[in-house]
C-alpha cells in the first residue's frame, strides 16, 4: 500500500507549488526545517495538550526526538540559528510533512501524516502592515490555489490584553486573568471566585503563616519565609527558588486582605469577551464597553479599525468575516491578532488555514529579546478536498 | 481434555503473582501449572476447559484489550493508563483487594505556597515567567497525568517520561513535581515531598476483569460468573 502522503500526491503538489510560487513572488524565502526535531525544546512550547498528539521516540544515543507535530516552531528555530540575535526582518515560506496522532481515527481531511504549507515572518517593526500583508498573502494563496467560496474568522488577544492592562486591579490578577484567557471555563471560574472575593484557603494552615509576612518588604518576607522552612524541616530542593515561593506567597496574602473585584469591573471584562459578529458591529460595540466603563482603549481599537480598513482597500472581501473578542486559537503563544481561513460546509475540516502573531515565541526558544512574529500556516489537504468539493 | 472455553491470564511474577495464587487457593480452584515447570501456561482443577496463561502485568492489559484473554487479573492504574477507552474494551469484574497503589500528584513539600491542583497552575504561569519553560511532571502515568490535569486546568506543564526513582528527580532537578504511586506515603516523605490535597487521581487495586472484545459465545460466559462468584466468595 502507498504511503500516506502519496495518496493525492500529484495533485497536492500542483497545489504546493501554487501555494509556494505566490509565497515566493511576495518576497518569501523557501526554507526546508527539519523534520525530526528535538523533542524538549519543541514541547516545552506546545505543552501537553499538542504532545498528547505528537509522536516522540527516543533513538539509539538516548535522545529524545519527535516528529515535528506544526511547522511554526522549526521555521522559528531555523530563524534562530541564521540570525542568533534575532535582528534581521526575514519572511520564510514553506511546504512540508507535519505529523499529528489522529485519537478519533484518521480521515482524508484529519490524516496523520499531512502537509503544511506557510509562511513566517520575523522582524518587521511595523506590526500592523506586517498583520495586513500576512492575511492578504494567505488569502491570495488560497485564492490561486482555486478556493473561491470561503469565511475569515478574527480574534486580537492585543486587545484583550490592552483592556486589562487598564483596568484598576493589582497586577497579580490581570496576570492571571491573561494566563487563563485560552481556558473560558477556568476564566470565568477565576473571574466569579474573585468577584465574590471567595478566599477558599482562608483557614488553612498556610494562611496563618501568610498573614505574618511582611507585604511591603519582599527582602524580609524572604527572610521569614527561609526561617518559617527551617523551622519546620523543609528543606529547599528543586528548581522554584526561595524568592519565586515568597512571591507566591505575598499574592496569597494579599488576596486574603484584598476587597473583591469590582463588580463593574467584571461586568466590562464578561461583556468584552462576549462580543463577537461582524468587525464594524464588534468594534462599535466594543467602543461603547469601554466609554461606559470610562477605559481609554483608543490606541487599540484604532489599530484594529486600521487593519479592518486595510483588508478592504487590499480587496479583500469582508462581508462573510466575523470577529469574536475570546477567539484565541487555542494556543498560548499567540500575543495579537489571530484569523482563520475556514469552508463551513466541510464540517470537520472547515479551518483551512490559520495564523496569527506570536511576539513572545521567539524569546522562548532562545532569542535575546521579544521579536515581532506573525504566520499563517495552510492544511493543504483541507484545502485540496475543499476545492474539490466546489467543483 | 475438553476444548478450551475461557482464557484466564494471571501474572507470571513478582508480589502480584503470589497474592494472586493465594485468592486462587481460597477459592478452591486449584490453579496448577501444565506443561514443564518453567512454562507460561495452567489450569484450574475446578474445570477442564478453562486454560490460564500466566502473563506480565502490561501484556495482561493488552491481551484483554485485544480480547486474546477471556479474563485477566491485574491492577487498575495499568489498565485506565494503558486503554484510553477503558469503558468500552474491560469490565471491571471482581475488586481484589490487594495490589493497592494510591496514583498521587506529589510536590516539594518546600513549596508552601501550593496545596491543591488549582495553585499549581499559578506556579506554572510564574515559573515559566522566571525561568522561560514549563513545569515537568516526572511519572510513568502519561495518559493518566493528561486527563487529569486537563480536568483540573492546569496546562503549564510538561511530562518527562520516569520509569524508576521517580520521587528523587525534583530534588535531581529533573522535574519540578511527580505523578507516582504511593501505598503509605513513606518514601515521599523521605523525598520531602507531600501529595496535594485534591492530587489523589486514582485510588488503585488489583482486580479481575473482562475483555468485551473476547468470545463469549458457548460456555463461556457460565464459566466466567462461576469463576467470579468463587473469587468473591474467597475474598
Amino acid at each position: 500500500m502507498a504511503a500516506e502522503s502519496a495518496i493525492n500526491f500529484e495533485a497536492l503538489e500542483a497545489q504546493a507549488g501554487t501555494l509556494v510560487e505566490t509565497f515566493k513572488i511576495a518576497g518569501y524565502e523557501q526554507v526546508a526545517p527539519a523534520i525530526l526535531q528535538p523533542a524538549d525544546i519543541f514541547l516545552d512550547q506546545i505543552g501537553e495538550a499538542l504532545r498528547s498528539r505528537t509522536y516522540v521516540f527516543t533513538d539509539l544515543t538516548g535522545e529524545e526526538l519527535c516528529l515535528r507535530p506544526d511547522l511554526t516552531v522549526p521555521v522559528s528555530r531555523l530563524y534562530l540559528e541564521r540570525h542568533p540575535k534575532a535582528d534581521r526582518e526575514a519572511r520564510y515560506c514553506y511546504n512540508g510533512p507535519a505529523f499529528r496522532f489522529q485519537p478519533g481515527g484518521r480521515s482524508r481531511v484529519r490524516p496523520r501524516e499531512f502537509r503544511q504549507a506557510g509562511i513566517e515572518s520575523f522582524g518587521v517593526t511595523d506590526r500592523d502592515a506586517a498583520d495586513v500583508e500576512m492575511v492578504l498573502l494567505a488569502t491570495a494563496a488560497v485564492q490561486q490555489a482555486g478556493l473561491r467560496d470561503f469565511s475569515l474568522r478574527f480574534g486580537d488577544i492585543g486587545l484583550f490584553f490592552a483592556l486589562i492592562e487598564k483596568l484598576e486591579i493589582p497586577e497579580r490578577w490581570r496576570r492571571k486573568l491573561g494566563h487563563y484567557f485560552w481556558r473560558p471555563s477556568a476564566f470565568h471560574a477565576l473571574l466569579r471566585r474573585l468577584s465574590r472575593g471567595e478566599r477558599p484557603e482562608a483557614e488553612s494552615p498556610i494562611a496563618g503563616f501568610a498573614r505574618t509576612l511582611d507585604l511591603g518588604d519582599t527582602a524580609r518576607a524572604e527572610e521569614q519565609v527561609e526561617r518559617y522552612l527551617a523551622d519546620n524541616d523543609l528543606p529547599l530542593l528543586g528548581n522554584r527558588s526561595l524568592s519565586e515561593i515568597t512571591n507566591s506567597l505575598l499574592d496569597f496574602a494579599a488576596d486574603l486582605e484584598a476587597p473583591p473585584l469590582a463588580k463593574e469591573i467584571a461586568t466590562v471584562i464578561d461583556y468584552y469577551l462576549a462580543v463577537s459578529g461582524s468587525p464594524e458591529e464588534c468594534v462599535g460595540r466594543i467602543a461603547m464597553i469601554a466609554r461606559g466603563a470610562g477605559l481609554d482603549l483608543d490606541d487599540s481599537l484604532d489599530r484594529l479599525i486600521r487593519r479592518f480598513d486595510s483588508f478592504r482597500e487590499n480587496g479583500l472581501e469582508l462581508s462573510g468575516a466575523t470577529f469574536a473578542s475570546d477567539f484565541g486559537r487555542n494556543l498560548e503563544y499567540y500575543s495579537g491578532l489571530v484569523f482563520q481561513i475556514e469552508v463551513p460546509a466541510l464540517e470537520d475540516g472547515s479551518q483551512i488555514a490559520g495564523g496569527g502573531r506570536y511576539d513572545g515565541l521567539l524569546k522562548a526558544l532562545g532569542a535575546p529579546d521579544d521579536l515581532p512574529a506573525i504566520g499563517c500556516a495552510i492544511h493543504t489537504e483541507r484545502l485540496l478536498a475543499a476545492v474539490e468539493a466546489m467543483d | 481434555m475438553a476444548d478450551t472455553v475461557l482464557t484466564v491470564a494471571v501474572p507470571s511474577k513478582g508480589r502480584l503473582k503470589e497474592q494472586a495464587d493465594d485468592l486462587f487457593e481460597k477459592a478452591g480452584l486449584g490453579l496448577h501449572k501444565t506443561g514443564h515447570e518453567r512454562g507460561y501456561t495452567g489450569a484450574f482443577d475446578a474445570f477442564d476447559d478453562v486454560e490460564v496463561a500466566f502473563l506480565s502485568a502490561s501484556e495482561i492489559v493488552h491481551h484483554l484489550r485485544a480480547g486474546r484473554v477471556h479474563l485477566g487479573i491485574t491492577g487498575e492504574d495499568l489498565v485506565r493508563e494503558t486503554i484510553p477507552d477503558v469503558d468500552a474494551c474491560v469490565s471491571f469484574e471482581v475488586p481484589l483487594g490487594f495490589g493497592r497503589a494510591d496514583v498521587v500528584v506529589a510536590v516539594p513539600d518546600c513549596w508552601i505556597d501550593v496545596s491543591g491542583m488549582a495553585d499549581l497552575e499559578d506556579v506554572a504561569a510564574q515559573f515559566a515567567r522566571a525561568h522561560g519553560r514549563r513545569l515537568r511532571v516526572a511519572t510513568k502515568y502519561f495518559n493518566l497525568t493528561r486527563r487529569f490535569f486537563a480536568k483540573h486546568n492546569v496546562s503549564g506543564y510538561r511530562i518527562v517520561g520516569s520509569v524508576g526513582a521517580t520521587e528523587g528527580t525534583p530534588a535531581a532537578g529533573t522535574a519540578e513535581l511527580i505523578v507516582d504511586i504511593t501505598t503509605t506515603g513513606t518514601t515521599l516523605r523521605a523525598n520531602h515531598l507531600k501529595v496535594l490535597d485534591d492530587g489523589l487521581i486514582l485510588s488503585s487495586q488489583a482486580h479481575l476483569l473482562g475483555a468485551k472484545e473476547a468470545d463469549w459465545s458457548g460456555a463461556a460466559e457460565a464459566r466466567r460468573n462461576e469463576i467470579v462468584a468463587k473469587l468473591k466468595a474467597a475474598l
